[in-house]
């Protein structure tokens, strides 16, 4: 059962199409990742189904509910869940209270219990700081916990970003380039933490450049090149695809060929 | 996490005992002074909530003065209405007025959030000198009430007709807003407000419905203001447009940015700083803006975090060279 249908997906910004009449689903459980040139629309696209564009025609419909149209915050309680390109922390809290914020869409708060400290309310919050805990332990920034975020390393601060967005609780998680601009080593951690992830039952659609990493862990890709989906595949399959070749490396010149 | 009532009650229980102690040793101006200072605290800490910790300045603070005042005018000298009554009611025609310019407002970020506000209050100034029906235009309305009398415990009633129990009154208010602003910031809402403050995207990112807790923050911040123009029309008995205007406004923002944004101490220190320091120099009213723009630019310019930001600053300088060898290098 797929865990998110996309159909006839479509965005405008003026006369130019960033994303044009795009299908694909994905199935539970697996590992999709989306590739393509810069500029091809994939962030554009993870900007459409987390609901921060709304498409200029076209559905999404995620766990079989049509959430075409629906805010961030309502798409992001449903269970879909998303890191930024650009690794997006609050730089000024502390690791620890960047994954509360991500835990505090489940938790219940009302105004007047927090102000007047009724039991409820503190048992509350002493259950979100004890999940947020746990989930630091899961990246592996457990001893990082009270360091301001601006002070961490960039591989640090990725290990946050997806933090804060397993604290909601996602069923599909989207990664917007996890392992851009950090070094190998560091990128085979963070592929162990993206295999750690899909073990715990979480859907993943990744971007990513780094193509070693994308042919290793992907069940499928896709390959999008100015807005439109031009191959689909296993990783060998997309690898061979001419198609994929000429969009990446550029048609050969008919005359010297 | 342990969130008690008072945190730090080491330095706010002196200042507290200050504020009681000093004023019956003062002569009646300085009394007057300080009720005012006091009023404009709370607008400070109005302002603090939706700008210091939730990132949205807003210009149009002393628009929910004005209504807040007018409100508690008209209600009790054209309707007749109670002290208590009309305070209540006015308060919340106050929030609510917050609440309903917040849901097309806040849907606008950074500059153009703040356009509109300072527009909301131009037009409420506008409305309160034109509507001289209801508002007695230009000359305002007079003969608000002061609080009702309170019976004491032991006797007799405690009236608020002089100045120093209407300076009480006042602080009583400022105590009550404070302590209510350190445990709103420090409770879960309050965390959702200071993330927008940091990163808005990132926050509905996180599945937080960023639009309504700025609505919330902003009606919070409207009650606030509403409580110091009630606070104010009551003291003062008469009340004006110009207290509505969007040039008190900028005062407050003026105050806060100099006593530091996004600290509890800071409205406090703003306020007392830009209301003394022209007091004290017997400058000509007409200068006082002027001297408080000169010291908002000066703060801009070399100590943007403001007062209490800036000890702090000192502060973290101070442990960092008792405690590191590579201190200042």
């Amino acid at each position: 059962m797929p865990v998110l249908e996309v159909i006839g997906l479509t965005k405008r910004f003026g006369g130019l199409a960033a994303v044009e009449d795009l299908a694909f689903n994905i199935q539970t459980g697996e590992l999709l990742s989306i590739i393509g040139p810069n500029g091809a629309g994939k962030t554009t696209l993870f900007n459409l189904l987390t609901g921060f564009y709304s498409p200029t025609s076209g559905k999404i419909i995620f766990n079989g509910i049509d959430i075409t149209g629906y805010k961030p915050h309502r798409i992001i309680r449903s269970g879909m869940s998303r890191t930024f390109q650009l690794t997006s922390v609050f730089q000024r809290s502390t690791v620890l209270d960047n994954v509360i914020i991500g835990q505090m869409s489940h938790a219940r708060v009302g105004l007047i219990g927090s102000i007047f400290g009724i039991p409820a309310a503190g048992r509350e919050k002493k259950k979100v700081i004890e999940r947020a805990k746990e989930i630091l332990s899961f990246v592996g920034l457990e001893d990082k916990r009270d360091k301001i975020a601006a002070g961490l390393t960039e591989e640090a601060r990725k290990r946050l970003s997806i933090a804060s967005a397993l604290a909601t609780e996602p069923k599909l998680l989207l990664l917007d380039e996890p392992a851009a601009g950090i070094n190998l080593e560091e990128t085979s951690g963070i592929i162990d933490l993206i295999d750690r992830i899909r073990k715990t039952g979480v859907t993943i659609c990744l971007i990513e450049h780094k193509m070693k990493m994308v042919m290793s862990i992907s069940d499928r890709i896709i390959v999008l090149s100015y807005g439109k989906n031009i191959a689909e595949g296993t990783p060998e399959e997309v690898a061979n695809n001419q198609e994929v070749i000429k969009a990446y490396l550029g048609v050969r010149d008919a005359a010297q060929s | 996490m342990k969130m008690p009532l008072f945190t730090k009650a080491t330095a706010w229980l002196p200042a507290l005992i200050l504020a009681i102690v000093i004023p019956p040793m003062a002569g009646g101006y300085l009394v007057s002074m300080l009720i005012l200072i006091c009023i404009w605290t709370i607008m400070c800490f109005s302002l603090n909530i939706i700008y210091g910790y939730t990132g949205q300045l807003s210009l149009g603070q002393a628009a929910f003065f004005g209504i807040g005042a007018y409100a508690f005018g008209l209600l009790t000298v054209k309707v007749n209405m109670g002290f208590w009554p009309a305070f209540f009611a006015s308060v919340f025609i106050a929030g609510l007025s917050g609440f309903l310019i917040g849901i097309p407002a806040l849907k606008l970020r950074g500059p153009y959030f703040i356009l509109v506000t300072l527009g909301f209050s131009v037009i409420v100034g506008v409305v309160l000198v034109a509507w001289v029906d209801l508002t007695g235009g230009a000359n305002g309305l007079a003969g608000m009430p002061r609080p009702s009398p309170v019976p004491l415990p032991w006797g007799g009633r405690l009236t608020f007709d002089s100045l120093l129990p209407m300076y009480y009154f006042t602080l009583f208010f400022l105590v009550l807003i404070m302590v209510f602003s350190h445990r709103l910031i420090n409770s879960l809402i309050g965390r959702r407000f200071i993330a927008i403050s940091y990163n808005e995207d990132l926050t509905e990112s996180l599945g937080i419905d960023t639009m309504s807790t700025k609505i919330l923050s902003f009606t919070i911040s409207a009650i606030m203001a509403g409580i110091a123009g009630v606070l104010y029309a009551s003291y003062n008995v008469v009340i004006s447009p110009e207290m509505a205007y969007f040039a008190r406004g900028m005062d407050v923002v003026a105050y806060l940015v100099v006593g530091g944004a996004g600290t509890m101490a800071g409205p406090i220190l703003g306020t007392l700083v830009l209301m003394a320091v022209p007091e004290l120099l017997q400058v000509i009213p007409s200068l006082k803006t002027m001297i408080n723009g000169i010291i908002l630019m000066l703060f801009l310019i070399f100590l943007p975090s403001g007062i209490s930001g800036g000890f702090k600053a000192l502060k973290g300088r101070i442990i960092r060279s008792r405690t590191s060898p590579y201190a200042g290098s």
